[in-house]
C-alpha cells in the first residue's frame, strides 16, 4: 500500500554554490519559487544509476518522465535552457554540452537523452568500450575541477553537466539500467519492486536462492555466478530483440528476470 | 636548482602549492611552469619530519621544517608533539588515541567518554596543553614561510593530500589548521587521487589527439599513519576512480606492536609520564624504529638497549617474528585491497595493468608480498615510474596547477582525476538503523535522494540524523536537524524527502522537505531545509547518546517500504 501512496516526487533545485545565497526551487507541474533570485536556476534531476536501491525511489520516475516529455522549459522560470539553440557566451549556433567555437560550458538541456550525449542510437546493444573514451573526453571538458577560473555561472553549468554525464555513463554502462532507461524513454516505467506472479519464475528463484545459501565454498558460488551471467546474457539478448520490435510486454518480462539474476549475483559477491 | 628555472608563470595567477603532510614526514612541491618541482628546505632536504617542539627559549615553537635535531632523542623528550595527523579530529574513545596515549612520549589524556583528548607538551617540567590542530597550524606556518622564501612570492593557495580514511571531522580540522596558518585550501584530495593524477600524466599518449587505450591501475599507499587503496581506470590523461578504501593503519602500528613485543609491560611502565619514563620510552622507540628499518633489508636484527630504569632489553627479532607480531596490520592490508577490487568490479587480478606501490611502508617486504600476491605478479613488475616517497606531493602540485587555472601549451596539464567518495553517508531511520543514502565509491559530484515517512501517528516533527560510515559498523554522527511543521496525519502518510549532495570539492549538504500526498499542486508543506555537514563538533558520540535519551523514538523516520538493502 505504502508504495502507491508514496509514489510522488519531491524534487528540489539547489544551486551549486555555497550556503550564503541558496535558492531552492521546486520542480513540479507548477513551479513554486521559494526564494527569488535574479538569475538562473539549475535543474537537478535525481539520478538513478548504480544501485537498484536508487531506482526504488518513485520520484525519480516522475522527473525522468517530465524530462523526457520535453517539459524541461517549464522547470526553469528564468533559466536559459530555452536558448540552447545558441551559445550563451558567443551566440554560436547549436552548442552541445559545450560550445564548439568558444568552449563555454552550456546549461543542461534535458531534452538531450543519455544516448545522444554519447553519440549513440537509442538501442540496447552498444559496443564494448564505446562509452569510456567519450565519457572521459566529456569530463575533461566539463568536470568542475577543470573550470576553477571560469565565471561562477559557468562553473555551475559545469557541475550540472558533469554530474549528468556521470549519470548517463553509469546508466548506459550496465545492461540492466540501460534497459530500464530505454523503456523509460518509451514512456514505460519499470517497477523493480513488483512482485513475481509467474509460478515458473518464482520456483526458479527459490531454487537459485537455496543453491546460493547452501553453497559450500567459493567454487560453488562461482559456478552459480557464471550460470547467472549466462542467464543475464540470454535475457539481455531477449530484451534487445523484444525492444527492437517494440514488444514492450516481452521487454518488461526480460527486465524482471534480469533484475532477479542481477540480485543473485550481488548476493554472491557479498558472500564471496 | 629552483633559482635558475624561475617562477615567472605565477605573475598573474598564483599557482597553488602541493603539500603532502604525512604522519611522519612532509613534502612540498609546486608546478614551476613546465613540471613539478619539490621544494627543499634550508638544509637541502625534500623530506621534512612532521613535528613541533615547544620550549621556553625560543619565542615560538619550532617545527621539523626549519629545526635541525642534534639527535632523534630530542624529538622524544616530551616537549615535541608529533603524529598530529593520526590524532587530529579524533575523540578519546577512539582506539587509535588510547593506543597513542600509551606509546607517545608527550601527554595524551583520555577519559574515554567521547570528548576530545587532552594533549600537552612538557616545557620546563610543566605539561602545557595544546591541540593537534594548533600543532599542525604551527607546522604549516613553517612550510608556508619556506615556500615563500623559495618561490620569492607570497603563498596562500594550497592543495593538501589527505588519507582516504579521513572522516569529515578530520577534514574539517585539517582545513581549520590551514586557515590558522593563513593558507587557503583549494582542495583536500585523497592521497590516491593525487597519485592517480600523476599516473595519468605519465600515461599520457605522446601524440596529441590519440586517447590511448585504457589502463587499470591499483594504487596501494601506506605511510606511518594511514593506508589507502584505489583502483583507477586511466586513459587520455583522465583517471576515473573505480574504488577507494582506506584505514587508519600504518608504520606507527607496526612500531607500537613491536615495542609491545619487546616490552610487554610497557603500558603500565610508562603510564605516569615521569621524566625518566619519557626517556626510556624514547630509547625504546628509536631502537624499535631502527630495527624495523633494518628488517626491510636483512633477515634478523639484534636489539640491545638499556632503558635506564634497570631494565635492559637484549633480543633478536627476525622477519618471521616481525610479521607474526603485526599479523593484524597485514591482514587489514589484504582485506582493504580485496574489498577495493571487489567494489571496483575488477574480478580478475590479471585485468590490472599497473600495480603502483607508494608511501613510507612500501619498502617493507611483507607489504610488497601482499600487494604483488593479490595482483598475481612478481615484485619486479611493480610500477617503477613513480618515486614512492614523492608520488602524493607531486600529484598535489599538479592539482594545484590545475586548480589555479594554469595552462600548459605542451598539454602536460591536460589531466583529471574523477573521484569517488570513500565513506557511505546516510541517516538514522527504522529505529536506530543506519540507512545509507550516498554509498561509498559513488562518483563525485553526486546527489541522491530517498523518501522516508513518519513512524508515529500525528507526528509533526522528524529528526534527520546524519551519519558517515567510516568503517564497517562504525558510524560517526555528522550532524542533525529537525524537520518541523509536518501536518498531522497517520503514520506512513507524510513524505519526508532527504537529499544528499556532495560537490566536486567534497562539500556535503543535506536537504530535507515534506510533501503530503494528495490531489492538487504538489509543493512542500514547509520551506525546505538545507544543512552543510558536519554540524556536530567533537563529542559527537555524546550527542548521539543525548539525542537517544532525550528524544527517544518520538521523531523517528522510517523507510516507506519498511525494509532495507533488499
Amino acid at each position: 500500500m505504502l508504495k502507491t501512496v508514496l509514489r510522488t516526487p519531491l524534487s528540489t533545485l539547489i544551486r551549486k554554490t555555497l550556503a550564503q545565497s541558496i535558492s531552492i526551487q521546486l520542480l513540479e507541474e507548477n513551479v513554486t519559487q521559494l526564494q527569488n533570485q535574479p538569475h538562473f536556476y539549475t535543474v537537478y534531476r535525481f539520478n538513478s544509476n548504480e544501485r537498484t536501491r536508487v531506482f526504488r525511489n518513485p520520484q525519480i520516475h516522475f522527473i525522468r518522465n517530465s524530462e523526457l516529455l520535453g517539459n524541461s522549459s517549464g522547470f526553469c522560470s528564468s533559466g536559459s535552457i530555452d536558448e540552447t539553440s545558441c551559445c550563451w557566451n558567443c551566440k554560436a549556433q547549436s552548442p552541445f554540452l559545450i560550445c564548439e567555437s568558444c568552449g563555454s560550458v552550456q546549461p543542461v538541456d534535458h531534452s538531450v537523452d543519455y544516448f545522444r550525449i554519447f553519440g549513440l542510437e537509442r538501442k540496447f546493444d552498444i559496443e564494448d568500450g564505446s562509452l569510456e573514451g567519450m565519457y572521459k573526453n566529456w569530463q575533461k571538458k566539463l568536470h568542475p575541477d577543470l573550470v576553477h577560473t571560469k565565471s561562477k555561472e559557468e562553473r555551475e553549468y559545469a557541475a550540472e553537466q558533469s554530474a549528468r554525464v556521470i549519470d548517463a555513463y553509469t546508466t548506459l554502462r550496465k545492461p540492466l539500467s540501460r534497459a530500464i532507461y530505454l523503456m523509460r524513454l518509451e514512456g514505460i516505467e519499470v517497477d523493480e519492486e513488483q512482485t513475481v506472479s509467474e509460478p515458473e519464475l518464482l520456483g526458479e528463484i527459490m531454487e537459485i536462492r537455496e543453491a546460493v545459501e547452501e553453497a559450500a565454498d567459493s567454487q560453488a558460488l562461482n559456478k552459480i555466478q557464471s550460470q547467472m551471467e549466462e542467464k543475464l546474457k540470454h535475457w539481455s539478448n531477449f530484451f534487445a530483440n523484444a525492444f527492437g520490435r517494440k514488444f514492450f510486454d516481452e521487454a518488461l518480462k526480460s527486465i524482471q528476470r534480469m533484475t532477479y539474476y542481477h540480485r543473485v549475483n550481488e548476493e554472491i559477491v557479498k558472500k564471496l | 636548482m629552483s633559482e635558475q628555472t624561475g617562477y615567472t608563470v605565477a605573475s598573474d595567477t598564483e599557482i597553488a602549492i602541493g603539500i603532502d603532510i604525512g604522519t611522519f614526514q612532509c613534502r612540498l612541491a609546486v608546478w614551476n611552469g613546465s613540471q613539478v618541482e619539490l621544494i627543499r628546505n634550508t638544509r637541502n632536504q625534500k623530506l621534512m619530519k612532521s613535528y613541533v617542539t615547544f620550549s621556553d627559549e625560543s619565542p615560538s615553537p619550532v617545527g621539523g621544517v626549519s629545526n635541525q635535531l642534534s639527535h632523534e632523542y630530542e624529538m622524544l623528550s616530551g616537549a615535541t608533539i608529533f603524529n598530529m595527523k593520526r590524532l587530529i579530529g579524533r575523540l578519546d574513545t577512539d582506539p587509535i588515541v588510547s593506543k597513542a596515549s600509551k606509546t607517545l612520549p608527550f601527554l595524551i589524556q583520555t577519559l574515554g567518554i567521547g570528548v576530545r583528548p587532552f594533549i600537552a607538551a612538557l616545557v620546563n617540567n610543566i605539561w602545557r596543553s595544546t591541540t593537534p590542530e594548533e600543532v599542525l597550524a604551527i607546522y604549516l606556518l613553517e612550510l608556508k614561510a619556506l615556500a615563500e622564501a623559495r618561490l620569492k612570492r607570497p603563498v596562500r593557495d594550497v592543495v593538501l593530500t589527505v588519507p582516504a580514511a579521513f572522516s569529515r571531522f578530520q577534514l574539517v580540522r585539517i582545513a581549520r589548521s590551514c586557515a590558522m596558518a593563513g593558507l587557503h585550501v583549494l582542495r583536500l584530495m585523497p592521497e590516491p587521487a593525487a597519485v592517480a593524477l600523476l599516473y595519468a600524466q605519465q600515461q599520457m599518449p605522446k601524440n596529441m589527439g590519440d586517447s590511448g587505450s585504457e589502463k587499470i591501475g591499483l594504487i596501494f599507499n601506506m605511510g606511518a599513519g594511514y593506508c589507502d587503496v584505489a583502483v583507477i581506470a586511466t586513459a587520455g590523461g583522465v583517471s576515473q576512480m573505480k574504488g577507494l578504501a582506506g584505514s587508519s593503519i600504518g608504520g606507527e602500528d607496526l612500531l607500537q606492536n613491536t615495542m609491545h613485543w619487546l616490552v610487554p609491560e610497557m603500558d603500565s611502565l610508562f603510564s605516569s609520564h615521569g621524566l625518566e619514563e619519557i626517556k626510556s620510552m624514547g630509547i625504546l622507540r628509536v631502537a624499535t624504529q631502527d630495527a624495523i628499518h633494518q628488517l626491510s633489508s636483512q633477515a634478523s636484527v639484534q636489539i640491545d638497549i638499556d632503558l635506564g630504569n634497570g631494565t635492559r632489553i637484549c633480543r633478536v627479532i627476525d622477519v618471521e617474528e616481525f610479521e607474526e607480531i603485526n599479523k593484524d596490520v597485514f591482514e587489514k592490508c589484504v582485506s582493504l585491497i580485496t574489498q577495493c577490487l571487489r567494489d571496483s568490479k575488477v574480478v580478475k587480478a590479471e585485468y590490472i595493468d599497473d600495480v603502483i606501490l607508494v608511501g613510507g611502508c612500501s619498502s617493507i617486504p611483507k607489504i610488497r608480498q601482499i600487494v604483488t600476491g593479490i595482483c598475481k605478479r612478481s615484485e619486479t613488475e611493480i610500477y617503477s615510474g613513480i618515486n614512492p616517497m614523492e608520488a602524493a606531493v607531486r600529484g598535489a602540485a599538479l592539482e594545484g596547477a590545475l586548480a589555479s587555472g594554469v595552462n600548459d601549451p605542451l598539454g602536460n596539464l591536460d589531466l583529471l582525476t574523477i573521484q569517488v567518495n570513500a565513506h557511505s553517508i546516510g541517516v538514522r531511520a527504522n529505529r536506530n538503523t543506519f540507512v545509507p543514502i550516498i554509498d561509498r565509491n559513488t562518483t563525485l559530484p553526486a546527489r541522491r535522494e530517498m523518501v522516508f515517512t513518519t513512524a508515529h501517528e500525528n507526528q509533526t516533527e522528524a529528526l534527520i540524523v546524519v551519519y558517515e560510515e567510516v568503517d564497517d559498523a562504525n558510524q560517526l554522527l555528522l550532524g542533525y536537524f529537525k524537520v518541523v511543521g509536518i501536518p498531522a496525519a497517520r503514520s506512513g502518510v507524510p513524505e519526508i524527502s532527504v537529499c544528499m549532495d556532495i560537490d566536486a570539492s567534497n562539500m556535503l549538504r543535506v536537504m530535507a522537505g515534506v510533501i503530503m500526498p494528495g490531489s492538487g499542486p504538489r509543493k512542500p508543506v514547509v520551506p525546505l531545509m538545507e544543512v552543510r555537514m558536519p554540524t556536530a563538533d567533537g563529542g559527537h558520540g555524546l550527542c548521539a547518546d543525548a539525542l537517544n535519551k532525550i528524544l527517544g523514538s518520538n521523531l523517528d523516520l522510517v523507510c516507506p517500504h519498511g525494509k532495507l538493502n533488499t
